[in-house]
């Protein structure tokens, strides 16, 4: 296992720029996920450090080693890709020997390459040593794909497949592990337990993980750290909680999480509390700034509805709900406020009543919840 | 980045080496064949390279060069009597062909005729008969002493019932033998006729015959204009049967550019018709794919629905009559073969006078080496056909290679006497002297099939997703060994089935083989033809049951490899 450090990578395909400045520091046994939108740069960061792209520039170092002068084949990295491309003239056992049967091929003589290699082609001809088959009945066991060994991936489920990919990968014990988008072929409900099934092992191995996704649901739930992408560029690294909480641009406010994000502009500061003009409203936050017109940002569950209670936080508007949406445990209010219009969150519980569309609703929000980007 | 740099070096060396050999086996001979027709002379195009002597001589050829030839073509009748004479019977052929395959191709793709699946068998028959022996077939059955004579004649009929020695007889085989080229992607285009809009027209009170006269026909009309266009090059490039039919008083392309060059040594006439062969049968490919443009009915149909096959008795009977007699006279074709090849004698009797193996044994006594001489020049066009293609294909697919891509679409379109002439004319001479040679021969039967072999190989590498390649490398695998344990396993049955075809069809090859190949080389077609030509029929017979049998046996397999009925 090994740290992953990416310097000033910057990749051109045909003169356009599509990576730059990608900077990342990736710890031993960390699992970290690259988001972003599709085509912000993040599965062709994956594949500089895969060894499918040449950067233009930058270095990667993978366990403090320059990995620059190394073909892909030689850089131990294991790949799990979005189509699993698991090979269909194999079954299970094969797939997953196939990294064992290349390391037998590099350190044998001839005479036993050829029999390596007449495996590769056709294991029913020459048999496995016993180590191999140990090892790779393990991995299914882990995995939990014994009875399938035998099966072509054909007939396997898409999760199963999901499964023989991973288990693929990490008999190879790689340094690195890499993850291109790899519950995306599957369907929601499955999604949610391999993301479970994949946090377990990568826990268990504490084998570094790069997690290419788009879902944000997916990265904040699975990763240790997250960087978000945008146009080629990383515009945030941080845990999940950062990121929530702390986003540092409006984009990351709105890509992960829903935000309330509102341009105004600062009018005054004391006591520590900034006060900004948003239209004819204005409001208090404890998130300093030096700048002038900033965005502010307000996490829709983090505004209360005053039921006739008293405001103790200074922030209080006035407002109509235009479209309350039961979501089950929440309900969320699209409330117009001045010109502009908010979403509020309030947690339900059976026998609350839910507003009407169209009344008159108070709301209050804690000067430490508004952020100023 | 050396191993990246490594890696493209390696390619990019392969990538150049197929070039090169597409430059000088197919766009030089071309380019200089076409500079012969004004020099009137040959031109050693490589000799000029290496050599200032003959840079200097083929400076003067230019200087001597001229438009006469062309002149020639409108002025001198041979010419132009053979170019017309090959599009008259490249049009007769082609119309006859679509009128007879409306009513098979309707039958199999919309009625419940009888016996359509063992019709639909049969029509295969005229495939794997080369038609330079199905010409031959024609003169034992229909010539001064065939069979079918004698029973005209028993019914009262006077000379022939068919003179095969005529543009009717050249016709006729023609017709009866290219048929299924345009049976089959008329079915198709039979089929894909959305049903829904024929029950439309008759929901509109059109009644049947109407609805496939104002709806089914019209829909699968550019898709049969395209399927004649097929049998009119098909047609026109055919050198079979006039080589064996055409009499001396009828001038066709073909025959006229065959003489020219082995014959009279005329560089210069051979150059002209090749020039206008090539360009011939270019035009008909660009119309082909300008009808086809846009009107992908494929496509256009959707999901391919379940269409209610028609079962009228009054409808089907007549059409699986009429189906079978067409196929009649191929299936008879080669029963005649057969016979004769077991004949002691066969005069002008409805049936040979005695029975004998002697034929097949004097065949596989002193003809062994034409056998293997096949075997060896086909097994060497499926190698480096194999070899050319993978690349081609991972050109094509993997870095969108149009180039290529069209260069491999040439000898689609290039008549084979045509190539063969272009061949024979730039290595005829030192420096690179390969007329003669079995090398050329080969390089040139591979030339000529790459283009089935490339469609193949082709669809198989685009099946392979390039992640497929990339998991191997990423588990360890060098470049080399992703190729062969998992694209290579991979493309197998894809490889398997093209080149047996290209073995099958350099087997049936004629025009190459009669027009290229030594006399030490000579080919089983080869030696079926001069066989012919010395009216020693038995022999010629006996060899032509082995060729069809074999054709069918790898025929079969490579269908079966494919993956069933993609005829």
């Amino acid at each position: 296992m090994g740290s992953v450090v990416v310097e000033q990578l910057r990749k051109e395909f045909s003169g356009v720029t599509v990576l730059q400045d990608i900077n990342l520091d990736i710890k031993e046994g960390e699992f970290f996920a690259l988001l972003g939108p599709s085509g912000c740069g993040k599965t062709t960061t994956m594949r500089c450090i895969a060894g499918f792209e040449a950067p233009t520039k930058g270095s990667i170092m993978i366990g403090g080693k320059d990995i620059a002068n190394l073909a892909p084949n030689e850089r131990n990295c294991g790949m799990v890709f979005q189509s699993y491309a698991l090979f269909p003239h194999m079954n299970v056992f094969d797939n997953v020997a196939y990294s064992l049967n290349i390391k037998e091929l590099k350190k044998n003589n001839l005479f036993k390459k050829i029999g390596v290699y007449t495996r590769m082609l056709n294991s029913k001809i020459v048999k496995y040593p016993k180590h191999i088959t140990e090892k790779v009945m393990d991995i299914l066991e882990y995995v939990e794909l014994t009875d399938h060994a035998n099966k072509l991936t054909s007939e396997l489920s898409g999760g199963q497949q999901q499964r023989v990919a991973l288990a693929r990968a990490l008999v190879m014990e790689p340094e690195v592990l890499l993850m291109d988008e790899p519950l995306s072929n599957l369907d929601l409900k499955l999604r949610h337990t391999m993301r479970n099934t994949i946090r377990r092992i990568q826990q268990d191995l504490k084998i570094t993980t790069i997690f290419v996704t788009h879902d944000q649901e997916e990265a904040m739930s699975m990763a240790d750290r997250i960087a978000v992408m945008k146009d080629g560029k990383i515009l945030q690294i941080g845990t999940p909680t950062d990121l929530y909480s702390k986003p540092n641009t409006p984009f990351i406010a709105d890509f992960v999480g829903t935000s309330n994000i509102l341009p105004g502009e600062v009018v005054g500061t004391e006591n520590g509390l900034t006060t900004v003009k948003i239209g004819n409203q204005r409001i208090k936050s404890a998130s300093p700034t030096d700048k002038k017109h900033v965005d502010v940002v307000v996490r829709p569950e983090n505004i209360q509805v005053l039921n006739g209670a008293k405001d103790q936080t200074g922030n209080t508007f006035e407002g109509e709900i235009l479209l309350a949406t039961y979501l089950g445990s929440i309900v969320r209010y699209d409330v117009k406020v001045g010109e502009h219009n908010l979403l509020v969150d309030t947690t339900y519980e059976s026998g609350d009543s839910i507003k009407t569309n169209g009344s008159t609703i108070r709301l209050s929000v804690s000067p430490e919840r508004v952020l100023l980007i | 980045m050396n191993k990246f740099k490594k890696h493209f070096v390696g390619i990019g060396l392969i990538k150049l080496l197929i070039y090169g050999f597409f430059l000088l086996f197919l766009i030089i001979p071309l380019l200089s064949v076409f500079l012969v027709a004004f020099t009137n002379q040959p031109i050693n195009v490589f000799g000029l390279l290496i050599s200032m002597e003959r840079m200097q001589q083929t400076i003067d050829q230019f200087r001597n060069a001229s438009l006469d030839n062309f002149k020639a073509l409108f002025t001198y009748g041979g010419y132009l009597t053979g170019l017309i004479n090959s599009l008259k019977l490249s049009l007769i052929v082609s119309l006859w062909v679509l009128v007879i395959c409306i009513p098979i191709a309707y039958g199999i793709a919309r009625t419940k005729m009888p016996f359509k699946k063992t019709i639909g068998a049969l029509c295969t028959i005229p495939l794997v008969i080369p038609t330079f022996i199905s010409a031959y077939a024609f003169i034992i059955m229909f010539g001064r002493s065939g069979w079918v004579t004698y029973i005209y004649e028993k019914f009262g009929g006077e000379g022939m019932l068919l003179d095969p020695y005529t543009m009717t007889g050249i016709a006729i085989v023609q017709i009866f033998f290219f048929f299924p080229y345009a049976l089959w992607p008329m079915v198709a285009a039979f089929k894909v006729t959305d049903a829904s809009l024929e029950e439309a027209s008759r929901n509109m009170g059109a009644k049947g015959w109407l609805t496939f006269i104002t709806v089914t026909f019209p829909i699968a009309l550019p898709g049969m204009l395209s399927t004649m266009l097929v049998i009119f090059a098909v047609s026109f490039s055919d050198f079979g049967t006039p080589i064996i039919l055409a009499p001396n008083d009828l001038n066709l392309i073909v025959v006229d550019a065959y003489r020219e060059i082995s014959g009279f040594f005329n560089w210069g006439g051979a150059a002209i018709l090749t020039v206008i062969m090539i360009a011939v049968a270019g035009v008909v490919y660009w119309l082909q794919n300008y009808l086809l443009k846009g009107k992908n009915y494929d496509i256009l149909s959707g999901k391919p629905k379940e269409i209610k096959l028609n079962d009228n008795k009054a409808l089907t009977i007549p059409l699986a009559i009429f189906s079978s007699l067409v196929v009649l006279l191929p299936i008879l074709a080669l029963a005649t073969i057969i016979l004769q090849s077991l004949a002691t004698t066969w005069g002008k009797d409805p049936l040979p006078s005695g029975y004998t193996l002697e034929h097949y044994r004097t065949i596989f006594t002193s003809s062994l080496g034409n056998i293997q001489n096949s075997l060896i020049l086909a097994g060497g066009a499926l190698i480096l056909s194999v070899i050319i293609s993978v690349f081609v294909s991972y050109f094509v697919v993997r870095h969108r290679s149009t180039t290529l891509d069209f260069m491999t679409t040439i000898p689609l379109i290039v008549p084979g006497i045509a190539f063969g002439i272009a061949l024979i004319q730039t290595f005829n001479t030192a420096p690179l002297q390969l007329t003669g040679t079995a090398l050329i021969l080969i390089i040139a039967y591979s030339i000529r099939r790459l283009p089935y072999m490339v469609r193949s190989t082709v669809g198989t590498m685009r099946a392979i997703k390039q992640d497929i390649e990339e998991a191997a490398v990423s588990l360890g695998a060098s470049t080399l060994t992703a190729a062969t344990t998992v694209v290579g396993p991979l493309m197998l049955p894809g490889i398997a089935a093209g080149s047996i075809l290209v073995f099958v069809t350099v087997i049936k090859e004629t025009s190459i083989s009669i027009l290229m190949a030594p006399a030490s080389w000579a080919p089983m077609s080869l030696a079926i033809f001069q066989n012919v030509l010395r009216a020693e029929y038995y022999s010629a017979a006996a060899m032509s049951v082995i060729l069809v049998v074999m054709v069918l046996v790898l025929q079969a397999l490579a269908n079966r490899l494919s993956g069933g009925n993609k005829s």
